[in-house]
């Protein structure tokens, strides 16, 4: 993995470092929400609103209608990219790059800078109103690193997601592509993603973002924020020792962070 | 019978199990109050579990013996069950509503209904419902996060059903609140009126003009809790067990005729045919889309969107069966006009069999000259006029004209009005209409129709082998279609296990008793949910513990069961009269096959009481005055 990121992010593993996607293909999908509820059963979400993210409530079919009433739909949820911008972007290293995929904000490190909120070229993490930390999708890492599919996967009652190892998901949805004549989307976006989707019509019918080609792409995090976290109370005094000790000890990863072009705004 | 105050204590003193929120809100629409009750101690709990029993059980207790239907004494009891929205479970979707019925003013009224509602009252921190008295002005009930109160409905006053879904939950402004809801019907106390939720979901047999009758528009809910579960792992291996049972229907069912081609029969021109043509036409060029119930992976309902036609365009919202299409069929109407008619018949909110048995005779009179156009306001009854049949479904919800009046009422009355030979036309069991299909050609369902309430989907339906998880103790090897021994308890079993899949909370189309672990996977659901542990045998017990509930509320009111084949609509009981099950008829074996159902079931045969040792067995001595005496 190392050779992978150059230590420009956390990573770690979960069970045998085979990297797994999960697939959505869109032209099974009949928009029922089963995978949204599945996620707040798995992780004892309260029955937050369905219709947006939230810290309670991990994935949204698009377009916020009701169930069956629209003809395509689109799942946004975190990407699990394999370049995560949101992990590079953490000062305190809470988001952590797993080599099976997932991308997992630490609840107990996260301080709650937003950083990740901005950073993300999917706008998928949402901050909790009660801890105030970040939170978004975790790939079900709990159950991946007990060799399970995520929740929302198994609860698909159509078989419009799927999960497994990189390369036969790669291989199902490069299948399923050709035999509808559409395309894949998730698999070169900021660099590759572990979420494979396969969509026939344009992207923006499905509701899902036009995201470029690039490795952690160009994102802006408000200047003030950043100075804000920097002098005031917010995010905690440990907080703030803690990431001036990371930016010591992994320079690196401040690249992403402040660096005027890509970062900053 | 336990009083009120003592059934929901001040303060529980044993454990809440698992699965149920601990709270059953009281409403009087009189007076405009609200009271939360505690849900009753644990050893009731585990006796009547939720749904129909418990709701019954309350009713029982709180029902003046001489309540009328839509007096404001009468009562609306509505109840989930415990694994109602725990999200693990493919058919933890159902609440029950129960009153005393309008159609046959004797027995129970119930109708229950799936999809998404009864998740949200439980997200909303109530188990069930008590619906007192009745309101001066239209009103809705906004339940949010544990908080209830009423509301003025003159804006969806007189709306449809879908109408009055979307434009509530504006006015609540939360896009994720769920509506039950009643159309017209309701609100012109049409007998057979439904409620209405989550568009493609009706609870039938009547329950929608007890709302009217309360002036009760709709029941909003909105809430963000979840019931707590026992033991969580469990619960989710039980409930992928039970998924692995489902039958699940497919897309392509949906442009077929349906449950007709099960059954063998499809409903022709008021029940005179029973052949399969093309009904079908047309369906092959629609867009259907699943849209299943709460985490329940069967995907009974569907929506359409016509896809050719005069109705090109049009959008329809069903469920699992295909009630609506063969109330259509059996006024002659073929192709994607009976799906548009269909979504008109839910959007007013009647009863399917209702309007299709009353229309059915009036068009039966029309094409043998007891009718005429000086008799109908100039409306032709042609078999199969779809603006006639549109014009009629108005008129029958909103009571308009002689005609709209009397398809209110029901087809006994309309067959009364027209006099003649008309009675005899009429398909009906104690003035309620049975599901809308040609049950005919079949004993179990048959026996089932007849047996149930009058008018309420009954929970029989025996099957020709012991389902596999009855294996262990059931015997029986494939019974005859010919031959009625066996049959009545077939039914008697397949009524207590439905019955059990109900007050869990569970949807009875969810569940598969003919697979192995069919029933056990509920079983174990109910377990995992509440830290029970039930046997089968003991969920079979509860479901029989029910059906004695429900005919000791008959009884009180003046039901026999002698009722049960002596009130029925003659075309019932007349002879499959063509295609392949031709010359068949249950009513050769009539009364003895409902003698023998009620036998096996520990009631007398004739009057449907139950006998005392039933009562021990079921632990229900506390109705012993109700007890057959002999
Ligand atoms: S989609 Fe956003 S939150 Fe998910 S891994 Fe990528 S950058 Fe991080
Ligand atoms: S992978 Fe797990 S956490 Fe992510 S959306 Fe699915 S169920 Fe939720
Ligand atoms: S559960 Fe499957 S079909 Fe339903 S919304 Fe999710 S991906 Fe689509």
């Amino acid at each position: 993995m190392s050779e992978k990121y150059g230590s420009l992010i956390p990573t770690g593993r979960l069970l045998d470092g085979k990297p797994r996607t999960i697939l959505f293909d869109a032209s099974k999908c009949i928009g029922c929400r089963q995978c949204v509820h599945a996620c707040k059963d798995w992780h004892d979400h309260p029955r937050t609103s369905v219709y947006e993210l939230s810290s309670t409530n991990w994935i949204t079919m698009e377009p916020p209608v009701l169930e069956g009433l629209s003809p395509l739909w689109g799942r946004n949820s975190c990407m699990h990219c394999e370049f995560p911008m949101c992990a590079a972007v953490c000062p305190v290293e809470a988001i952590t790059k797993y080599e099976e995929g997932p991308v997992v904000i630490s609840q107990e490190i996260c301080i709650g800078c937003e950083y990740c909120i901005y950073a993300c070229p999917w706008g998928v993490i949402t901050k909790n109103d009660l801890t105030h930390k970040a939170a978004k999708c975790t790939m079900c890492s709990d159950r991946v690193s007990e060799d399970k599919n995520p929740f929302c996967v198994q609860a698909c009652p159509v078989g419009a997601l799927d999960f497994g190892l990189a390369e036969a998901i790669s291989a199902k949805a490069r299948k399923g592509a050709e035999e509808n004549g559409g395309y894949l989307y998730g698999d070169k976006e900021a660099g590759g993603t572990q979420l494979l989707y396969v969509l026939k019509e344009k992207k923006g019918d499905y509701g899902v973002r036009p995201v470029g080609l690039e490795r952690y792409p160009q994102h802006k995090i408000p200047l003030g924020l950043m100075l804000k976290d920097l002098f005031t109370l917010r995010c905690g005094f440990a907080g703030k020792i803690r990431a001036l000790y990371l930016a010591v000890i992994h320079p690196k990863r401040l690249i992403y962070r402040y660096w005027p072009w890509r970062g900053v705004a | 019978m336990t009083n009120a105050s003592e059934l929901f204590p001040q303060k529980r003193v044993t454990r809440l199990p698992g699965g149920y929120m601990g709270r059953i809100l009281r409403v009087n629409l009189t007076t405009g109050s609200t009271k939360d009750e505690n849900l009753p101690e644990e050893p009731l709990l585990r006796r009547f579990l939720g749904g129909q029993a418990l709701a019954t059980y309350i009713l029982l207790g709180e029902l003046p013996l001489q309540a009328k239907p839509y007096g404001t004494e009468s009562k609306v009891v509505m109840m989930t069950g415990p694994i109602t929205g725990t999200g693990f479970t493919p058919g933890g979707t159902k609440v029950t509503a129960v009153y005393l019925s309008p159609l046959t003013n004797y027995s129970l009224g119930r109708g229950a209904s799936s999809g998404f509602w009864a998740v949200y009252l439980k997200a909303a921190g109530y188990d069930g419902i008590i619906i007192e008295g009745a309101a001066a002005k239209p009103t809705y009930l906004f339940i949010n996060d544990g908080k209830a109160e009423f509301r003025d409905a003159s804006r969806v006053w007189g709306k449809g059903a879908r109408e009055t879904e979307d434009l509530l939950k504006q006015e609540v402004g939360i896009k994720d609140a769920k509506v039950m809801c009643i159309g017209p019907a309701g609100e012109h106390l049409v007998h057979g009126a439904m409620l209405v939720n989550d568009y493609n979901n009706n609870a039938a047999h009547s329950g929608g003009a007890v709302f009217g009758s309360k002036k009760l528009k709709a029941i909003v809910v909105y809430g963000t809790a979840r019931p707590r579960i026992h033991d969580r792992d469990k619960l989710i291996d039980a409930g992928q067990r039970w998924r692995k049972t489902l039958d699940v229907y497919s897309v392509d069912h949906r442009k077929s005729v349906g449950y007709a081609r099960q059954l063998e029969a499809l409903p022709n021109l008021n029940f005179r045919s029973t052949l399969i043509a093309d009904h079908s036409r047309g369906f092959d060029q629609n867009r259907v889309v699943q849209r299943p119930c709460f985490q329940c992976a069967r995907l009974c309902p569907w929506h359409v969107e016509i896809g050719e036609g005069p109705f090109r365009g049009k959008i329809g919202h069903f469920n699992g069966g295909a009630e609506w299409m063969d109330t259509f069929w059996n006024l002659g109407v073929k192709g994607n006009a009976t799906l548009y008619l269909a979504e008109r018949i839910n959007d007013l909110g009647i009863e399917c069999s209702h309007f299709a048995f009353g229309a059915g005779v009036m068009f039966e009179a029309w094409e043998k000259g007891l009718l005429g156009p000086e008799d109908t306001d100039g409306l032709r009854l042609e078999w199969g006029n779809v603006e006639v049949i549109d014009r009629l479904l108005d008129m029958a919800a909103r009571r308009e004209g002689k005609w709209g009046n009397l398809l209110a009422e029901g087809p006994v009355e309309v067959a009364q009005a027209i006099g003649g030979d008309a009675p005899k036309w009429i398909v009906h069991t104690k003035k309620g209409t049975p599901a809308m299909h040609d049950w005919r050609p079949h004993f179990g369902q048959m026996l089932r129709e007849l047996v149930a309430s009058g008018g309420m989907k009954p929970q029989g339906g025996g099957t020709a082998n012991p389902p596999p998880d009855l294996k262990y103790r059931e015997q029986w090897g494939p019974l005859d279609r010919d031959d009625p021994a066996g049959w009545p308890w077939s039914n008697v079993l397949a009524e207590q296990y439905r019955q059990f899949c109900g007050l869990t909370g569970g949807c009875w189309f969810a569940q598969m008793h003919l697979k192995p672990d069919g029933l056990n996977s509920i079983v174990d659901s109910l377990n995992a949910t509440t830290g029970w542990n039930f046997t089968l045998d003991e969920g079979l017990v509860a479901g029989h513990r029910s059906v004695i509930l429900q005919s000791i509320f008959g009884t009180q009111r003046g039901w026999i069961a002698d009722h049960d084949w002596q009130n029925v609509g003659p075309r019932f009981l007349e002879p499959v009269p063509d295609g392949k099950y031709k010359g068949f008829t249950i009513a050769k074996w009539l009364p003895e096959m409902v003698y023998e159902y009620y036998r096996l079931s520990g009631r007398h045969e004739k009057s449907g009481r139950p006998f005392m040792d039933t009562l021990s067995r079921l632990g229900l001595e506390e109705f012993k005055e109700w007890a057959q005496r002999d």
